[in-house]
Formats: structure tokens, C-alpha cells, sequence
């Protein structure tokens, strides 16, 4: 096992990146690695697809947290892993069940139209709840470190920004906005909002009066755990690493993904380069193949890896030049074929080095 | 690339990175759409400037609109109720392939992950669903009609030759096909690395040099996993395009014209 990029402070480790780089793979195999040197760990993906599970051979259809048979690789001293998929609703409902001050609150707001429809499907809720269930996780003095897979890069910025616009819409101030105790700064908009509602059927002002209203009560709940929530992912305890691979495209996406980071307040520990292509061997020693049909067949097939070797090596030069100062470069193996079960996870998990650039 | 050889194409790029934009050779990605090649246009979408475009509709004059865009109480509206952009950009895309059936040019759609797209698609049931009557319920129903009719509308499913991307493929097929009733759905195969040994060749250079060894297995499992997951998607009952793998020192305008020529023969302008 090379050198653990973990040391025992870190309590979170947040995978981010743009989409298509492996970043479930590489999340699971992190928190594989983690557990096989003893750790209690959690991952959770954000993801709504199902790739986490489906890496784990878990069942993608439960939103509970199943144990990972770490038994089957046989190494001593290890911890232990679960893995589970966010469930936006589910969550939400656990929420508000455990935090309305009565019962009938809670009822009152799980019957309200508009929760039933944005605790729903509807984009970005999921965010919400990530915090609620990280925070969740992160109480549970069982687990040494939570490893957290987030959606691809841009949805994964909206997810970051999810505590302020929790506090945003559930401060003690939109009740006055929405209810009355308007400022004259905010007339026009309601009046047009009004206006709004008309044209559309949509009747969301008085919606989301009666829905702001119904949370009166939790707001200071939510907005400690937003802060809180906040707190942990900018804090010395959670380890923020991308996962990218070196490919032109995602080298663009991920130097603006960094970029964003930075001016959202989130700094990057290291990036994980993923799907990096052993070295080449070298091509004299195909010389002496025979018969020549094959030696020429041979030739083609190292021509087409050495270009795309050489394309991996340039978007490599590229991906040092481009990290914050300090932060490492980890290098994930490419195995040659897709990982297919709990041991070849285990060895990516073995085979993540720090490749000792830094900058 | 390839239906522009016939007809005006225009791509709507919905990731705003404007990863459509720059492989084709005109930058960063723009708002009003810009040119590519002949009869090849790009056009970068959001869901936040949909959201502008309709707001300014209803309000027209625009000082009270933008006021209205900045204000904090319509923040809290539009945070209350996450779908409502994803809802305009999905009227923005069904206005596009209306205003392309009527002129005979094509609307091709990069959209976001797999994921991101569902939810997308599925937006319009949720808003009608929300919005109970009114000019939102309408367009809502529009919307349904449009996704779901196979002459307007359509979904490829692009993945890798990799097990995780077939059942992602497969999953999303599936909703697609049951829950939003979207029935017109093509799988692309990307990146299919040509088939270069024969099994017996395979095992004689294996033989020969044990350091191009493995190479040469990594070029036969390739092959495999295409083979095994086409077969797959097949088996789905989704029609498959391979586009082959680029073995290239970089990937550009050229590289994506030669993925077009690729398909001259599987897709028909």
C-alpha cells in the first residue's frame, strides 16, 4: 500500500470534478482505502444516478446505508465501509419529522402542495438535502471519515453553495418579504410577482407564503445546520479533491472548476488523476517480431497508445500548472479494463500514489 | 457535423464549459448562435438567462423587470421552486425545434449528465402537476406532447464500452420509455477501438514480446467490452452507433470530422 493521502484529522473527504472523469470509482476506491487501514466510512454519493451502488454490487434501488463485504479481500485490520445514494425526499421528510416543533407542523408541511412537489423530483432539492444527510452522517460518532461523490462540476458548484440558499429562503426575513412588513425596496417585485401568479396559474405567492410560514420555528434550526454544514466543508477536517483525467477537454473544465472553488471559498487539497495509462515500452523491441504481418500489426497497435500516451502527457503538464499553490497531484492507474468488482477496486485503492508534484 | 452536410444543424449547448463550442473551433460559447461551419451554427443555453427571457416577457418593461430578476423576494420564489428554469429551458428547446420543422433544419442537443437530463425531462410533469391551471399548466402539457412525439423529438443515449455506463444506458432507457414516454431513443457507442488480432495473432504477440504484451491485451479487451456492451444495448432494444476510438495525439475540428465521416453510413441526413 503506498503512502495514505489521509491523515486522522480528516473526518470528510469531498470528490469533485467534472463528469465522465471516474469520480465514483475513485470515490469508492478512496474510501475503500481508508477503511482497509482501519477507518469507519461512509460514502454517499449525490449523484442521482445510481453508479456508486452499482460500483459496490449494492442495491441502487435502497436509500439506506449498506455494508460493503469487505470480508471478501481478506485483509487484516481493516474497518469498515457503507455506501449509500442520497434520497432527496426521503430525506426532507426525515427533516421535518424530526425538527417541527409539533406533529401538526410537520403534518402541515408534508401535506403542502409545494413541498410535495419540490420534495420531489425537482432539481436542486437534492442539494438541500445533502447537508441535512452529511450532517447527519457527521454526527455519528461510529464514522471515522465521510467520503462524499458529488453530481459533475457544475451541479456539484450548486451543491457547495446549498447552506447559504437554505439560509437564503428560510431566514426569518422571508416571512416578512413574502407576508407583509415590506420594505419599499421590495413592493415592485411583489406587486409584479402578483402580476406573475395571474399570467402564470401558478398562485406561487401565496404558495410559498403559506410554505415559509409553515416552517416558522425551524428556521434557526436550519439555518445553525446550514452554517454548521458550511463550517465542516471549509474546515481543516474535510480533505477536497479533484477527480479529473488528463484529457484536453477535462483539463479545461477542471482549471474552471478550480477556478470557481476559489471564489466560492472552497480550497483544493490535491487532484486525482484518474485512468492514467502505464508507460509505454519501448518500441525497438518489436524489431524482431516475426512474421512481419503481425510485427506491423504490432507497430500500429503501440503507435495508436503512444498518441494517446502523448495526449495524457501534455494535458499532464498542463494539469501542473494549473493547481493552487500547495495542493498535491494524486495519480489513479488505469487497470486496462473496467473494475468489475470489490478487488480491483481494492487495487486502484492500493495504487492511488502522490505523484510528489506539488506546487 | 454529419447532418449538417445536408441541412442547416444548429447545436444547443445546455453545459455552460461550452465543451461543444470549443471542439468545433469557435471558442467560448455564445449566446445568440454563432457559426461553426457551413450550415453549422452553435448556441449556448441556460436555464438562469431562460428564466431572464421570460420574465422580461411578461414584464416588459425592463427596468421593472430587472428589478423584479434582482430583487430578494423573487429569489426566494424561484429558490422555492427549483424546476422553474429547468421548465423554460426545456419551452426554449421545444420553440427551437419548431421554428427548425418549419425551416427543415435539425436541433441536435448536447445535454448535461445523464442524471441532470432526466431531471430535465422530467420537469414539465412536475410543473404541471404544480401549476394546477393557467398558462404554465399549458405550456407544461405542450411539453409532454413534445418529448413523447417520436417526429419531433428524440434521446441518444452516448456511453462508453464500460459496464457502469451500459447500466446507467440502460436505466436511463427505461425511464425514458416508461415514465416519461419517450420512445424514440438511439444508444451511441463511443469510442469502439477498432478490432486489430485475430485471437491466434493476439496469443503469438503475446508469445513474442512480453513487454508489448500488455498492450496488446488492452487492445483485446476493448474490443471485447464493445462487443459485450453493444450486444447488451442491443438486447435493450435500442438501435446502436459505434463512433470509433480516437487514437490521436489531440482531438480536435479534424478529429470530430472524422467521427462524422464515420457515420456517414449509419446516420442519414
Amino acid at each position: 500500500m503506498k503512502r495514505s493521502p489521509f491523515n486522522r484529522n480528516h473526518r470528510l473527504l469531498l470528490c469533485l470534478g467534472p463528469g465522465g472523469v471516474g469520480k465514483t470509482t475513485t470515490a469508492s476506491a478512496l474510501g475503500l482505502r481508508a477503511a482497509l487501514e482501519g477507518k469507519a466510512v461512509d460514502v454517499m454519493t449525490i449523484d442521482p444516478a445510481p453508479r456508486l451502488l452499482d460500483a459496490l454490487h449494492l442495491d441502487a434501488g435502497s436509500a439506506q446505508a449498506q455494508e460493503v463485504a469487505l470480508e471478501d479481500l481478506a485483509v487484516s485490520g481493516a474497518g469498515r465501509m457503507r455506501a449509500l445514494k442520497l434520497d432527496p425526499k426521503h430525506t426532507f421528510d426525515s427533516v421535518i419529522n424530526r425538527y417541527a416543533p409539533t406533529r401538526a407542523m410537520a403534518d402541515a408541511i408534508l401535506d403542502n402542495r409545494l413541498y410535495r412537489s419540490i420534495s420531489g423530483a425537482l432539481a436542486g432539492v437534492g442539494d438541500y438535502m445533502a447537508m441535512e444527510k452529511l450532517l447527519e452522517l457527521y454526527d455519528n460518532p461510529q464514522t471515522a471519515l465521510i467520503v462524499l461523490d458529488t453530481p459533475p462540476a457544475r451541479e456539484a458548484l450548486d451543491f457547495l453553495g446549498a447552506p447559504e440558499r437554505m439560509l437564503d429562503l428560510l431566514n426569518s426575513r422571508a416571512t416578512a418579504l413574502l407576508g407583509g412588513g415590506l420594505r419599499l425596496s421590495d413592493m415592485a417585485a411583489r406587486a409584479v410577482l402578483s402580476a406573475f401568479d395571474r399570467v402564470t396559474g401558478l398562485h406561487l405567492l401565496s404558495e410559498v407564503h403559506s410554505f415559509v410560514r409553515s416552517f416558522e420555528g425551524m428556521y434557526q434550526g436550519f439555518a445553525e445546520r446550514a452554517a454548521r454544514a458550511r463550517s465542516i466543508l471549509t474546515g481543516p477536517e474535510c480533505l477536497v479533491l479533484v477527480i479529473t483525467t488528463a484529457e484536453e477537454l477535462r483539463i479545461e473544465e477542471t482549471a474552471a472548476f478550480i477556478g470557481s472553488l476559489g471564489r466560492a471559498g472552497i480550497a483544493i487539497d490535491g487532484l486525482v488523476v484518474n485512468r492514467m495509462a502505464p508507460a509505454m515500452p519501448n518500441r525497438s523491441g518489436l524489431a524482431k517480431i516475426k512474421p512481419p504481418a503481425l510485427r506491423d500489426k504490432m507497430r500500429r497497435n503501440w503507435r495508436d497508445f503512444a498518441a494517446l500516451k502523448q495526449r495524457e502527457t501534455a494535458a499532464l503538464r498542463v494539469l501542473r500548472e494549473m493547481i493552487p499553490a500547495g495542493a498535491a497531484i494524486l495519480a489513479a492507474p488505469d487497470l486496462g479494463r473496467e473494475p468489475h468488482s470489490l478487488h480491483d477496486l481494492a487495487e486502484i485503492a492500493a495504487s492511488i500514489d502522490n505523484t510528489g508534484w506539488r506546487r | 457535423m454529419r447532418l449538417a452536410e445536408s441541412r442547416a444543424t444548429i447545436v444547443a449547448d445546455l453545459d455552460q464549459r461550452g465543451s461543444a463550442a470549443r471542439l468545433l473551433g469557435v471558442g467560448t460559447a455564445q449566446e445568440t448562435p454563432v457559426e461553426a461551419a457551413e450550415r453549422l451554427q452553435v448556441h449556448s443555453l441556460s436555464a438562469r438567462r431562460e428564466l431572464e427571457r421570460f420574465i422580461q416577457r411578461i414584464v416588459p418593461v425592463r427596468m421593472i423587470s430587472n428589478r423584479m430578476l434582482g430583487s430578494r423576494t423573487f429569489a426566494y420564489v424561484t429558490a422555492a421552486l427549483p424546476g422553474l428554469d429547468a421548465f423554460l429551458l426545456l419551452s426554449r428547446l421545444s420553440a427551437m425545434a419548431g421554428e427548425a420543422a418549419r425551416d427543415d433544419r435539425y436541433v441536435v442537443v448536447d445535454g448535461l449528465s445523464t442524471g441532470a437530463s432526466l431531471e430535465l425531462l422530467s420537469v414539465a410533469a412536475g410543473v404541471r402537476r404544480l401549476a394546477g391551471a393557467g398558462t404554465l399548466s399549458r405550456l407544461a402539457t405542450e411539453l409532454e406532447g413534445f418529448i413523447s412525439d417520436p417526429n419531433r423529438f428524440g434521446v441518444a443515449i452516448v456511453a462508453a464500452p464500460q459496464e457502469l455506463a451500459l447500466k446507467e444506458a440502460l436505466e436511463a432507457a427505461s425511464t425514458l420509455r416508461e415514465q416519461l414516454n419517450i420512445n424514440r431513443i438511439i444508444a451511441i457507442l463511443n469510442g469502439v477501438a477498432a478490432p486489430l488480432f485475430t485471437p491466434a495473432e493476439a496469443e503469438q504477440a503475446m508469445a513474442a514480446d512480453l513487454n508489448h504484451a500488455a498492450l496488446v491485451k488492452r487492445r483485446l479487451e476493448l474490443d471485447a467490452a464493445a462487443t459485450r456492451i453493444r450486444r447488451e444495448l442491443e438486447a435493450a432494444g435500442l438501435r446502436v452507433i459505434d463512433l470509433p476510438m480516437l487514437f490521436s495525439a489531440s482531438v480536435g475540428k479534424s478529429e470530430l470530422a472524422r467521427l462524422s465521416r464515420s457515420m456517414r453510413d449509419k446516420v442519414a441526413a
